[in-house]
């Protein structure tokens, strides 16, 4: 079967005797393109899916940029500096997001912790305050918060989209940083090792 | 019972397909001729079975059968008919099951054109590779996360959410992904005839020949649908562009590309016997390409505006693009120097060194657009590293590769075969150069100013435009001439391949234009304010809000110069809460394109609304464009000036001579092959 | 030498045009370098469109903090340097020039030469081809044939 249709005529090689050898340039690309598109083919195997990246941030291990401004629970002027001493988490959510709904008592729970070591901010992300007086009222917080009309504050930190929320140790150094719902254990387990890292 | 119904026909499918595999396997080891007779019954169960598929799910959805998964995650009763209709194609389960349906139309039609050469080695591996295919796409649906008739657990809901918002606000959804697929799976037919050609060391011209109107067709479909996709991005995304270099709108570029080489490089096979090898492996290429594409958009490995949600069926496609690889590169390594045919090339100025070049440009520009998509993968499993690569790296590579491909556009049907001599070029691009010249000064000196990219487009646009009008005036006098009436100066595969020529020119012309001279600024407005942008007066009326069966929508009033009023909206679709989706309004002329949209809405009655306004030049021209390139496919595709056979007179003298009749009789191909 | 007089006038005429046309009268605006950087850099909260074009809040942000540093002289440069310090690396359209990554301007560079040298060397060897399958006697009658004729 595989001979069929295949005769000397094919071979080109009957006319001419100074040509004895053939060339195999078919048989040489195809074993580079296979080596090439191999590797290839592994890469596509081995990646995660995009859902899975984890948080990276260029701001870990760096000062984290301040944030000033009204609180829109009580118009009280705040400032990122005051709460230095603390572990605090900055959270930066909206109204409209549901896995900020459903991270809320996880704050709550951090964010009232006996040893008082700790404390929770909230950024507004593309939202405005009605909206998310409603939210807190709803889903509890009574940690400053503060609206980001212009998005600088999000900008400043590199959010892409809420819930995003760093965290931040007592002298002001990004320690992580996370996508998505944040979970009260695991805060607290990463202000743990922190501790005894560090020996604050 | 429509999901068992539907389950069973996608089952019988998958079994027929795999019968005809086996029966045509045994039938050419055993070189039984009624085996591969009986086959060609295998593919009327195929398409029987996807056809039943198909209209258990349409039946589902119109009949609201939410005891469906699909359905309850797709439909809803608050659509408009036609998108339930078009929801078939909505999400990554449909769409595979439309791309069966599509597979098996083009086997069945495969199998209908060479029946009566069925017992033909060369017929019979194509026919088993259509089978194979069929065979893979029916077990993704049955074994995969892809099948589309799995049930709802439990009691099924009342309702649904209905589809993606932005897949039910515009008719052009409802063409775009069958036109495309359409393509991409007729791509399929030149793959499985480029693997029988290699399987049974065929390859002469007759394969070639049976099957250049159908890798024509398949071009020509994804040409559409590729310029509907950009299309529908422009009137529906909200962003006021059209091509976003994503890595969906590159996994159909891909094949594009590839398809396009195959196609010029086959005319210097027809002519000159050469580059068979090559040829081939464009046409495998180009489906490794659909399977690449169809891994990348539907398993979630790269970002992407269009990705359909993730599901286990990408370590399903990716295998299965493995396979195809394997089977490709495997064909070529084993058989490729053996059957590669002598002759050489005169002389790099002619027209097969123009194909040449065209080759080593579409080659270049696949491999930019392969490597921008997939590096920032590579990149990330070699050092960690995350990087984007989008608009601006494709724009500057891909840019001088146009402008050579322009350049080659005007020179390459000037050019004559075998040597050029510079007086028959002076002659013959006389008119296009004095036109491209005459183009450039009137540009600047109607005031246009812009990159030198900018105006050597327009140049070379206008060069390349009129060589392709020059050669449809030779060939219209040629027929008036001949006696047989103006038209067959336009149809055929050379005229109508100037025509798409143009097409192209005007694509790439009004491209450059609205990159280089579109303007974008957001204007905060309240009730019965003007503004002035780009010498257009826009007057923003009012905001109101209006309701509809699926959605509720806010909606700005804005008059254009004086004339119509336009309305661009932000909806709400209370199946996907999480902000509003942005619906622009466009009003198209000629001259240029003035896009609203509502880029911020009033916080407060008090409020001005702020209204994004694109003003883009010549965008209607890139559809126009489009039009033209399906119209010379067309045309391309109907037969031309019947032509002498030529002989390659490069092979020597026993080599076989290439016959072209336009229609092979039965059993010639055998006759041709082995005289 | 008298024939390519027109396409040499052609020639100067086109140029000409050109270096008219590309002279952008000097400086560009504020608000086309703000659209400039903008278009480079990729919004936020979207899957890759610029955030010149995007209409989502994170983009409009961008854009402001842009333009607020281009007020202040910043250099494009400065700028998107310190997007990258705030989003990281991956928030620039254009992929880096340097390093491992830097490769993807280089590979089809590179692609291209080989493939243009492979082209020549397969030029040479068919001009070889079809120089070796005529001898010098063939050569020699053809040019008697044909008289003095070149």
């Amino acid at each position: 079967m595989a001979a069929e249709g295949l005769s000397a005529r094919d071979w080109g090689t009957a006319d001419r005797p100074t040509r004895t050898r053939r060339r195999h340039t078919a048989l040489y690309s195809a074993v580079a393109m296979a080596l090439v598109l191999g590797a290839f083919v592994g890469v596509l195997a081995t990646r995660k899916s995009a859902l899975d990246k984890q948080a990276r941030s260029p701001l870990l291990g760096e000062q984290a940029p301040d944030i000033i401004g009204d609180s829109i629970t009580n118009g009280a002027p705040f400032s990122l500096m005051s709460l230095r001493g603390r572990y605090v988490l900055v959270n930066f959510f909206a109204s409209w997001c549901e896995p900020c709904q459903e991270e809320q008592p996880q704050l709550v729970a951090f964010d009232h912790e006996p040893s008082g070591r700790t404390a929770v901010v909230g950024v507004l992300f593309s939202d405005t305050p009605g909206p998310a007086k409603a939210f807190l009222a709803a889903n509890g917080g009574d940690w400053p918060v503060l609206a980001d009309p212009e998005g600088q504050l999000a900008l400043n930190y590199g959010v892409r989209g809420p819930p995003e929320s760093y965290l931040v140790n007592p002298n002001g150094v990004v320690l992580a940083k996370f996508i998505g719902g944040v979970s009260d254990a695991g805060l607290d387990r990463l202000v743990a090792e922190a501790q005894q890292g560090g020996g604050q | 019972m429509n999901a068992l119904v539907g389950r069973d026909a996608v089952l019988l499918g998958f079994l027929a397909a795999l019968g005809g595999v086996v029966t045509l396997g045994f039938g050419l080891r055993r070189h039984q001729d009624h085996l591969l007779r009986q086959a060609r019954t295998y593919a009327w169960l195929i398409l029987g079975a996807a056809v039943l598929a198909v209209a258990m799910m349409e039946r589902a959805l119109l009949t609201y059968d939410f005891s469906l998964t699909y359905v309850a995650d797709n439909g809803g009763r608050q659509v408009p008919v036609i998108f339930t209709i078009s929801t078939l194609w909505g999400a990554l389960a449909g769409s595979i099951l439309l791309w069966t349906l599509i597979l098996a139309g083009y086997t069945a039609a495969v199998v209908l054109k060479f029946r009566r050469r069925a017992v033909d080695p060369l017929v019979a591996w194509a026919t088993l590779v259509m089978y194979s295919v069929c065979a893979f796409f029916f077990a993704l649906m049955l074994f995969s996360g892809a099948n589309p008739f799995t049930k709802v657990p439990g009691t099924p809901p009342a309702n649904g959410p209905g589809p993606n918002p932005l897949l039910q606000d515009h008719p052009l959804m409802i063409i775009h992904p069958p036109m495309l697929y359409l393509g991409y799976v007729g791509f399929t037919v030149p793959f499985a005839f480029a693997v029988a050609a290699l399987v049974t060391g065929r390859l002469g011209e007759g394969w070639l020949i049976e099957t250049r109107r159908w890798t024509l067709l398949a071009w020509g479909f994804l040409t559409v649908g590729i310029v509907l996709g950009a299309w529908w991005s422009y009137e529906v995304l909200g962003w006021g562009g059209f091509w976003a270099w994503d890595p969906v709108e590159n996994a159909a570029f891909l094949p594009w590309l590839c398809g396009t080489a195959f196609i010029h490089s086959v005319m210097v096979q027809e002519r000159r016997g050469m580059l068979r090898v090559w040829n081939l492996s464009l046409v495998l290429a180009t489906f490794c390409l659909t399977i690449l594409g169809t891994f990348l958009t539907r398993s979630g490995v790269i970002d992407s505006v269009h990705a359909f949600t993730e599901s286990d069926v990408g370590p399903w496609i990716l295998t299965f693009f493995v396979i195809v690889l394997a089977v490709s590169i495997g064909l070529i390594g084993w058989r490729g120097d053996r059957l590669r045919s002598p002759g050489a090339i005169d002389s790099p100025f002619s027209r097969e060194g123009a194909f040449l070049a065209n080759n080593l440009l579409f080659a270049a520009f696949a491999f930019v657009v392969l490597l921008g998509t997939v590096f920032p993968l590579l990149i990330e499993a070699i050092n960690g590293q995350q990087i984007t690569i989008g608009g601006p790296y494709f724009n500057t590579m891909t840019e001088p590769i146009v402008l050579c491909l322009l350049f080659l556009m005007a020179i390459a049907p000037a050019l004559p075969w075998r040597k050029a001599s510079g007086e028959l070029m002076r002659k013959r691009l006389l008119f296009p150069a004095w036109t491209a010249g005459l183009t450039v000064v009137a540009c600047v000196a109607f005031g246009l100013r812009g990159g030198v990219d900018t105006l050597a487009c327009f140049g070379l646009g206008a060069f390349a435009a009129a060589a392709a009008v020059r050669q449809l005036v030779l060939a219209t006098r040629r027929s008036l001439a001949d006696g047989a009436g103006p038209w067959r100066g336009i149809v055929g595969r050379a005229n109508g391949g100037m025509i798409v020529h143009i097409g192209v020119v005007i694509i790439a012309v009004a491209f450059a234009a609205s990159q280089a001279y579109g303007h974008r600024t957001e204007i905060p407005m309240r009730a019965g304010q003007s503004a002035k942008v780009s010498g257009h007066t826009i007057t923003f009326l009012g905001i109101h809000t209006e309701q509809h069966s699926n959605r509720t929508s806010l909606v700005a009033d804005v008059r254009i110069d004086g004339g119509k009023v336009y309305t661009p909206q932000i909806s709400d679709y209370p199946a996907d809460p999480g902000g509003g989706i942005g619906t622009p309004s466009v009003r198209s002329t000629p001259v240029d394109d003035v896009y609203l949209t509502i880029a911020s809405p009033p916080q407060t009655p008090a409020d001005p609304t702020v209204i994004g306004v694109t003003v883009q030049p010549l965008i209607i021209w890139l559809w126009i464009g489009g039009g033209f390139m399906a119209f010379g496919t067309l045309l391309a595709m109907l037969p031309g000036r019947r032509r002498r056979p030529v002989l390659p007179a490069s092979a020597p003298a026993h080599e076989e001579a290439p016959v072209r009749p336009r229609r092979l009789p039965a059993g010639a191909s055998a006759a041709v092959e082995t005289p | 030498m008298r024939k390519w007089l027109p396409w040499a006038a052609l020639l100067v005429m086109v140029v000409v045009a050109l270096v008219i046309g590309t002279d952008s009268g000097g400086h560009t605006s504020q608000a086309q370098r703000v659209a400039d950087i903008a278009s480079e850099v990729r919004c936020p909260a979207c899957e890759g469109q610029s955030a010149e074009l995007s209409d989502a809040p994170a983009a409009a942000a961008v854009r402001l903090f842009i333009t607020q540093q281009v007020r202040a002289g910043q250099t494009k440069g400065d700028i998107e340097q310190q997007l990258e310090d705030r989003y990281g690396s991956d928030i620039l359209l254009r992929p880096p020039a340097t390093g491992v990554a830097g490769l993807v301007w280089v590979l089809p560079v590179v692609a291209l030469v080989v493939a243009v040298a492979a082209l020549a060397l397969a030029f040479r060897r068919w001009r070889g081809a079809i120089a070796g399958q005529v001898s010098d006697a063939d050569r020699a009658r053809v040019a008697d044939a044909l008289g003095r004729e070149e």
